[in-house]
């Protein structure tokens, strides 16, 4: 505990000392004194995996200005290696299975982005506390102990998380405030609520669809079922598994598997509401097959309600209300009704080292000055000061006039790995008040990821895991979107699948590794 | 330069015997054509042969850091989730159905459409329709699935308002699964006609022009010089085709099928095959050993088959036959 | 679209030809209408308004003008233009080389006199069937070639495919083998008989491999996707089409998709417009670039 509270006032004190030296100039830093006795006479260009579209606006003038710094700072320059979206999955993996020592720094997360699984296939390399000490050494001091062991896999640190950022992206309901209050709500606060909305704006609205949603993707299914779950039993999703099925029974006993999958009723009357909202024509009779934009469609006031997170809800409602004003989006989150609510695990964005890269201190350096120095982590985060964005007399970050559009005036490195918030700016363009209120309810309620020091091992069920994967697949998005004939069948005729696809095997294994470490 | 070769090819007679003697003058008596063959043989060995034992991935729990030779043996286990799953018979059933009406009706009606534009005096129609028919080949299944669901999806469809505007009650087609096999099938046909016609088409020009207008001159109707003249000539592209279509049977078009389904299981009863099955139980758990075992798996009964078909090919017509 | 000497018109026109003829007409238009038909909705939802297409689905007319997206690809001319370049030059290239190996190849495989012919049509043939995967492959190419972000990655595997060297095969055995035999007669090696004497009288079947292995490379994004990564500042045309339009699949099927905010995501009107771009030029051309090439492949052949 001393050594968190003192690692924690160190970092306090650096902070504290650089904020006013980057307001003079940028330049005063000394980055020598960053990295005592370093030799850096090579020159070093680090190449780093980042997930993201190829930019196609201001990012490569921000590049060279980082590489310009860099160079100065460290003699190292960076080079981007863009995994696209499509197909990222492929591309992603077949990157790290190469392993030919091109790639030195990996954008990864424990949650989206199989670090625990890629870790076990030998993608990234183990660091020793002496090379986070010297060639991390802000980053390392920053981290506290306990986190830097959530980040290890029998017992090396592979991963450096980001867990000095707050950010919430927990799923739930976006909807039409206004609507809502014509409606006699005051807030949505429960999946019944949701109906009566939506059954206001079907009988109201006649050329608003209440949700048009976008069926054909898979997320969905797994935010739906997991939201009911928790919102009516109080079960926490269990991350790392490649198919949304272990869920911690609650918040006060979470080392205990939930069986809402297997008996109850929950499931059953999650079933049976889904094929009433279907029935009343909430969303479209062909949901399962429609492709298009809901975020786009609200903004146009096509739809009423979006299904994602609380991050997207905190960029979308001062969206939406300049296009629609006195739209007042809303935010019903999932778990509101039994009070469930998880914090985001610390490695929900993490970088990794390449196993072999070439140049592994120097990445490890170049890290750490973007995630600590302010100079390079506004370039990174918000671009070319003066051209993507100023510091207004709020001390907001806002952008200026000729910035239109992200696309074409902006700045994109997709910095996901290690967001700072003692270095953030408040973004001018967000309705802070409205975000504060609602993450004041939620820091009352929250609790820490439980599972974090286990780092699953499927090897012995990855059969089971497969099969139930394609169960899930195939029987969730008729349940969720009130498909089937008639849902108390179909939810037995699901459970039963699960079992022949061998779901107890799997639950007995996942079991009895938290009751190794936890129990 | 040619000719001094074949002026070497004479001093043949003086190589001397032994026990590789006959190997070694065949060789050389085949030089030049087995030279015409050396490009096709180098490049099908750097790109294809070379990296065949990589497939051992598919018996290895693969580690990146190790590499596929390095990684631990895990025997069949990779092949395991496909033939425990209880779903494979479904899955060939579909698969292989469904390649069977792509492959009498993807020869049949391009083959229907070559003999008939044949027929076709006006040359500036030949061609105009001919470049129409390929339009679809061009357009992406995704783009392909975009149209379809335009098209017939129930509340908004293209089709659908129509028929509403009408008074007729629109099919749900997205909860039918009934239906889509015909539409899988129509979809597919309307991209590859254009294509298979070409193929045909370019058959049939290289008949001998002769014979047929011998046959003209004899009287012969329309029906008479396909049945007697064109069909027989164009016997050896099809048997080809549909031979060669065979070593693929049990696999299946990902993209045509991914894009027109996607994830609505409502119809996975008629539209379920292989690859959407692999891709559904390994979206969100890469695996390369276990896509290589499937993709293996499938290799191996369409190489029974086409040895099989090919066997029988050659004894009845050697000509015909695929090696 | 391929050639053939029309027939002298003076034979008599029976019932059953005129029907055949009729009827010929008639499925063709209907079909040739039913292929056009998605190809204007895709050119007319390009021109209309985001908002119109969301509203009211795909129209014969665009509900609400506008060129937004045009504008938006116009922004950077270079990239469209780069990508073009870089399509028709590998698709010449490639056809040009990739022709003259199958046709080689595939008159050598056809000679009944060649002992080796059913060896190497197996040989061939056997790798349509097995193929080492996707690691092994990406391997080769990335690692033992050296070739990742290179053109080459893209050029060279797309060369030769046992389909159309079986096809090639097939078709030149319809040449009558006494033209080989003369050849022979006359002293001729086996190229020279090939090059002069076969080559000209395969028109037809050079046209139509010449014709697909040409799509294959301008319909190419496989290989682009695995193998040209973001250093590489042109991407070839499909490959470019493809990722505009998969990328909003690509995630809403991952657990990505429910955990990081996107935005920029391209609209339905731009990837309209990027198909209308990426393919509308080569249909306009088609029926020309087909007919020189035909004329092409005549004259050569005859020249040579």
């Amino acid at each position: 505990m001393a050594k968190k509270i003192a690692s924690l006032l160190l970092a306090f004190v650096l902070a504290l000392g650089l904020v006013p030296a980057m307001a003079e100039t940028a330049d005063a830093v000394d980055y020598t004194q960053w990295f005592p006795g370093v030799d850096t006479s090579e020159h070093v260009v680090l190449t780093w995996l980042v997930t993201g579209n190829i930019p196609t606006n201001q990012t490569n003038e921000a590049l060279a200005i980082l590489n310009e710094k860099l160079t100065a700072a460290i003699n190292a320059e960076i080079q981007i290696e863009w995994i696209e979206w499509t197909d990222w999955q492929t591309k992603y993996n077949l990157a790290l299975a190469m392993q030919d020592g091109t790639v030195d720094m990996i954008g990864t997360a424990t949650d989206w982005l199989d670090a625990w699984p890629n870790t076990q296939k030998g993608a990234f390399l183990p660091m020793s506390v002496e090379m986070l000490q010297t060639y991390c050494p802000q980053t390392y001091a920053s981290v506290s102990q306990e986190h830097w062991d959530l980040c290890k896999y029998e017992g090396d640190i592979y991963l450096i998380p980001e867990d000095n950022y707050a950010q919430w992206t927990n799923h739930g309901f976006l909807y039409r405030g206004d609507y809502a209050a014509e409606a006699g709500l005051d807030g949505i606060h429960s999946w019944e609520d949701m109906g009566v909305f939506f059954q206001y704006v079907k009988d109201n609205y006649p050329d608003v669809i209440p949700w048009d949603a976008d069926g054909s993707g898979s997320s969905y299914s797994d935010q739906m079922l997991g939201g009911w779950l928790s919102s009516k039993t109080g079960g926490i999703n269990i991350e790392g598994f490649s198919v949304p099925l272990f869920f911690g029974a609650s918040t006060a006993d979470p080392y205990t598997l939930s069986t809402f999958f297997l008996e109850g009723d929950a499931l059953v009357d999650f079933a049976t509401l889904m094929k009433s909202w279907s029935e009343a024509g909430y969303w479209r009779e062909d949901v399962l097959n429609y492709t298009g934009d809901v975020k786009a469609e609200m903004k146009e006031g096509l739809t009423a309600a979006n299904q994602h997170h609380t991050q997207t809800w905190k960029t979308e409602r001062y969206n939406i209300e300049k296009l629609i004003p006195g739209s007042d989006v809303g935010f019903f989150w999932f778990g509101e009704e039994s009070q469930t609510l998880v914090s985001l695990n610390i490695t929900h964005g993490a970088l990794a080292i390449a196993a072999q890269s070439d140049a592994p201190e120097r990445a490890l350096m170049a890290y750490d000055l973007i995630r600590n120095d302010p100079t390079f982590y506004r370039l990174v985060n918000y671009g070319m000061e003066g051209q993507q964005y100023y510091v207004d007399e709020n001390g907001f970050m806002a952008r200026p006039d000729t910035y239109l559009d992200e696309s074409v005036q902006g700045v994109t490195f997709n910095f996901w790995w290690g967001r700072n918030d003692n270095l953030e700016l408040r973004s001018a363009v967000v309705d802070w008040e409205a975000y504060d209120a609602l993450t004041a309810v939620y820091d009352a309620v929250k609790i820490d990821y439980p599972y974090g020091q286990v780092v699953f091992n499927t090897d012995e069920i990855s059969v089971e895991m497969d099969n139930l994967s394609n169960v899930f697949r195939t029987y969730a998005p008729v349940i969720c979107f009130g498909k089937a004939e008639d849902p108390v069948a179909y939810v037995a005729e699901f459970r039963q699948a699960l079992k022949d696809a061998g779901i107890d095997a799997a639950m007995a294994s996942v079991q009895a590794q938290i009751d190794a470490v936890y129990k | 330069m040619l000719q001094k070769r074949a002026l070497m090819n004479d001093t043949r007679l003086l190589v001397p015997t032994g026990s590789g003697y006959s190997l070694r003058k065949s060789l050389r008596q085949n030089r030049t054509l087995i030279l015409m063959c050396i490009p096709a043989i180098v490049f099908f060995f750097l790109f294809c042969y070379l990296p065949m034992p990589g497939a051992y991935i598919a018996f290895t729990k693969f580690n990146y850091n190790k590499g596929i030779f390095g990684s631990p043996f895990v025997g069949w286990k990779n092949f395991a989730f496909l033939f425990t799953s209880g779903q494979l018979t479904l899955l060939l059933r579909n698969t292989v159905l469904y390649n069977i009406a792509f492959i009498l009706l993807g020869n049949f009606i391009p083959l229907l459409c070559a003999i008939l534009l044949n027929e076709i005096q006006a040359s500036w129609f030949r061609k105009v329709t001919q470049s129409i028919m390929f339009l679809p080949y061009f357009i992406s299944a995704v783009l392909v699935s975009l149209l379809v669901y335009n098209m017939i999806n129930y509340d908004y469809g293209f089709i659908s308002n129509i028929v509403r505007q009408f008074g007729g009650a629109m099919p749900k087609y997205y909860s039918q699964p009934g239906a889509w096999p015909f539409i899988i099938v129509l979809v597919y046909l309307w991209q590859n006609v254009g294509y298979g016609t070409v193929i045909y088409f370019a058959a049939i020009t290289n008949i001998d022009t002769s014979m047929i207008e011998a046959a003209k001159v004899d009287g012969a109707n329309g029906f008479q010089r396909i049945r007697y003249i064109i069909l027989p000539c164009l016997k050896s592209t099809l048997v080809i085709l549909l031979l060669f279509a065979m070593g693929n049977i049990v696999k299946g078009n990902f993209g045509l099928f991914y894009n027109l389904v996607g994830g609505n299981s409502l119809l996975f009863g008629t539209t379920d095959i292989i690859e959407t099955y692999v891709y559904r139980a390994l979206m969100n758990n890469f695996n390369f050993s276990q896509g290589s075992a499937v993709g293996l798996f499938q290799s191996v009964v369409g190489f029974v088959i086409v040895l099989v078909a090919n066997g029988i090919v050659k004894r009845i017509e050697p000509d015909y036959s695929l090696f | 679209m391929l050639r053939i000497q029309r027939r002298p018109g003076k034979v008599r026109l029976d019932g059953t030809d005129r029907f055949l003829r009729g009827f010929t007409y008639v499925v063709f238009s209907i079909f040739a209408i039913l292929c056009i038909i998605p190809f204007w909705l895709i050119i007319a939802s390009s021109f209309s308004t985001e908002a119109a297409i969301r509203r009211s689905g795909f129209t014969l007319w665009p509900a609400d003008f506008s060129l937004y997206s045009y504008q938006l690809i116009s922004m950077s001319p270079d990239q469209l233009i780069g990508s073009y370049i870089v399509t028709v030059a590998m698709t010449m290239l490639g056809t040009t080389v990739g022709l003259f190996f199958i046709s080689m190849t595939g008159y050598a495989l056809q000679r009944k006199d060649f002992p080796y012919r059913n060896g190497i049509s197996f040989y061939i043939y056997f790798t349509s069937l097995f193929s080492a995967g996707l690691v092994p492959f990406y391997y080769l190419i990335v690692k033992v070639y050296g070739l990742k972000d290179s053109y080459w990655a893209v050029l060279l595997p797309l060369l030769m495919t046992p389909w159309l060297i079986i096809l090639m095969k097939n078709y030149v055995k319809a040449i009558p083998h006494e033209i080989t035999e003369s050849g022979k007669i006359d002293g001729a090696g086996d190229f020279r008989i090939f090059w002069s004497l076969i080559l000209p009288s395969m028109t037809p079947a050079l046209a139509t491999i010449g014709l697909f292995l040409a799509l294959s490379y301008w319909n190419e994004w496989y290989y682009s996707s695995l193998f040209l990564g973001s250093q590489v500042r042109y991407r070839p045309l499909q490959y470019q089409l493809y990722n505009v339009i998969n990328k909003v699949a690509s995630i809403k099927n991952s657990l990505a998709a429910s955990n990081i905010v996107l935005n920029d995501l391209p609209s339905e009107t731009l990837k309209m417009a990027t198909a209308t771009l990426a393919t509308g030029p080569i249909i306009l051309l088609y029926p020309f670039v087909q007919r020189y090439f035909v004329a092409g492949l005549t004259v050569g052949a005859v020249k040579g």
